[in-house]
């Protein structure tokens, strides 16, 4: 790898957090975490981030929607590749009928499913940057 | 906004609608009348009544299709039958239509007081029964997100660190230990996994999606599934297909599940070392598959509820970690498969499932 990869963690949990960001840490990324959607869209709009790990069901639902709502809407962030961690599968599907799986909230996105195995966050994690450049240098 | 009980009297004789309204004047409620079963219908749309009194013997439509029609309209409206003393007959058959109560002319204004009290008490007894129902409906959906969020997130939390000091360096022993307490949990989210699918899911709904399957495929991908099991126990699984077999409709993944978590249970229950037999033929146009163990057996006592609700078995010998939702989550995709399944046993000596599925009319 050429230069340090910066990612961010929008999570609710700390100690959920803690788990994935050593396994991140160890892979030898630069990872910064905000534990609610606001300080979240905050650092997002502030810093560069190469990526994005973004829990779903935090607060009072689903306000990790949010976040991806908003970075939709956003022409910088919209380019960002997002790895959606979610604590439960059937809920996605309740909130994206007919989008079970994969509900393409950004341009380059997956989802994973809470705990995620490192080897698993590791591929999805590399995969993702990888895509996402593959589409910067295509626009350019 | 008011709370006042809303009564409505259908007769045709005005002095019995007067002297009702006149008894009922003053206490908790409203009270509207109506002289002919029209007008009556009429009113009951409009005001959505507690208790409605219909005289039976009325001009024009009778006092039966006004039973009827308000019983259609909202069947928790109670209702309560005048009648003459000739007609008590009438009135019996009124109330196996649904009617509360009958009153029979003449009556006095206590009786009436009290005839009316008790329709009430009826009328919310009746709304809170609905009430309670909605509400536990709600507690049952509401109870698959609570428990997938409450419960889910704090095991998930754990794994997540678990898998994050896997990495790190570590010496066997601690790496043994780890190993099993990730296991440990893998197994408790499997299990929320499992309520979850039994509290939350419509397992009708996988008849949507029902395609065309081949037997000899859906056994040996359900043995596949289960293979790490059974060779721990060095427990031996026998195929007998009895071939040719038409194809059955359905949903293979939910298949696959039902027959996994019936040879499950078989090689939880057998002892090491024993075997478990899959059969399968063709039988008067159904798949029969039977799924038979030599191990510890199912008590008669317990045979029954093996098959009903969730259960779980309580036999002598100590199986490890075992829950009844499988059988039962089994049941049901069968059953939507339009299926059945049985289920015969001898403790000691073994238990012998049997599922029957409808297979496709045309022989390949």
């Amino acid at each position: 790898m050429t230069q340090q990869k910066k990612l961010l963690i929008i999570d609710d949990d700390p100690d959920f957090v803690e788990g994935i960001k050593s396994i991140l840490d160890a892979a030898d990324y630069s990872v910064e975490v905000a534990y609610n959607p606001k300080d979240g869209l905050q650092a997002l709009q502030t810093k560069n981030f190469d990526l994005l790990l973004l829990d779903i069901m935090m607060g009072r639902g689903a306000e990790g929607i949010m976040v991806a709502r908003k970075m939709r809407k956003d022409p910088k962030l919209r380019e960002m590749p997002v790895l959606i961690i979610t604590g439960i599968r059937e809920q996605m599907a309740f909130l994206f009928p007919g989008e079970p799986v994969h509900p393409r909230f950004v341009q380059v996105d997956e989802l994973v499913e809470k705990p995620v195995e490192p080897k698993l966050l590791l591929e999805k994690v590399s995969s993702l940057l990888q895509a996402a450049e593959e589409l910067k240098s295509r626009a350019k | 906004m008011n709370n006042k009980a809303k009564i409505i009297i259908i007769d045709d004789e005005e002095v019995i609608l007067d002297s009702c309204t006149m008894i009922l004047a003053g206490g908790p409620n409203d009270v509207w009348t109506a002289s002919n079963g029209m007008k009556g219908i009429k009113l009951v749309e409009e005001v959505q009544p507690d208790i409605v009194f219909v005289d039976l013997k009325m001009p024009g439509i009778s006092g039966m299709e006004v039973l009827d029609q308000i019983s259609a309209l909202d069947p928790t409206i109670v209702t309560v039958v005048i009648t003459g003393f000739a007609t008590v007959d009438s009135a019996v058959e009124a109330m196996k239509k649904g009617a509360y109560d009958f009153l029979p002319k003449p009556f006095t204004p206590d009786e009436f007081r009290l005839i009316t009290r008790r329709g009430l008490e009826r009328r919310k007894l009746m709304l809170e029964t609905i009430a309670l129902r909605r509400e536990k409906e709600m507690l049952r959906e509401n109870f698959a997100a609570i428990v997938s969020h409450e419960l889910k997130s704090p095991l998930g939390a754990i794994q997540q660190n678990l898998y994050a000091f896997m990495g790190e360096p570590l010496t066997e022993n601690q790496k043994a230990r780890l190993e099993r307490m990730k296991s440990r949990i893998e197994d408790l989210i499997k299990l929320i996994h499992s309520w979850l699918r039994v509290l939350s899911v419509d397992i009708e709904k996988i008849k949507e999606n029902f395609t065309t399957i081949s037997v000899p495929g859906l056994i040996s991908k359900a043995i596949e599934s289960v293979e790490p099991h059974s060779d721990r126990k060095d427990i031996t699984i026998i195929s007998k297909i009895d071939e040719p077999i038409s194809s059955i409709e359905g949903d293979e993944v939910s298949l696959v599940e039902a027959l996994v978590n019936i040879l499950g249970n078989a090689i939880k229950y057998s002892y090491t070392g024993g075997q478990v037999i899959i059969t399968a033929q063709e039988k008067e146009r159904h798949l029969e598959l039977s799924i038979a163990d030599t191990g510890v057996g199912i008590s008669k006592e317990e045979l029954p509820f093996i098959l009903g609700d969730f259960y779980r078995g309580k036999s002598g010998l100590m199986a490890e970690e075992s829950h009844g939702l499988g059988v039962t989550i089994s049941q049901r995709i069968i059953e939507a498969h339009n299926g059945r399944i049985s289920v015969e046993s001898e403790p000691g000596k073994g238990t012998t499932f049997v599922i029957r599925i409808p297979v496709v009319q045309t022989k390949e």
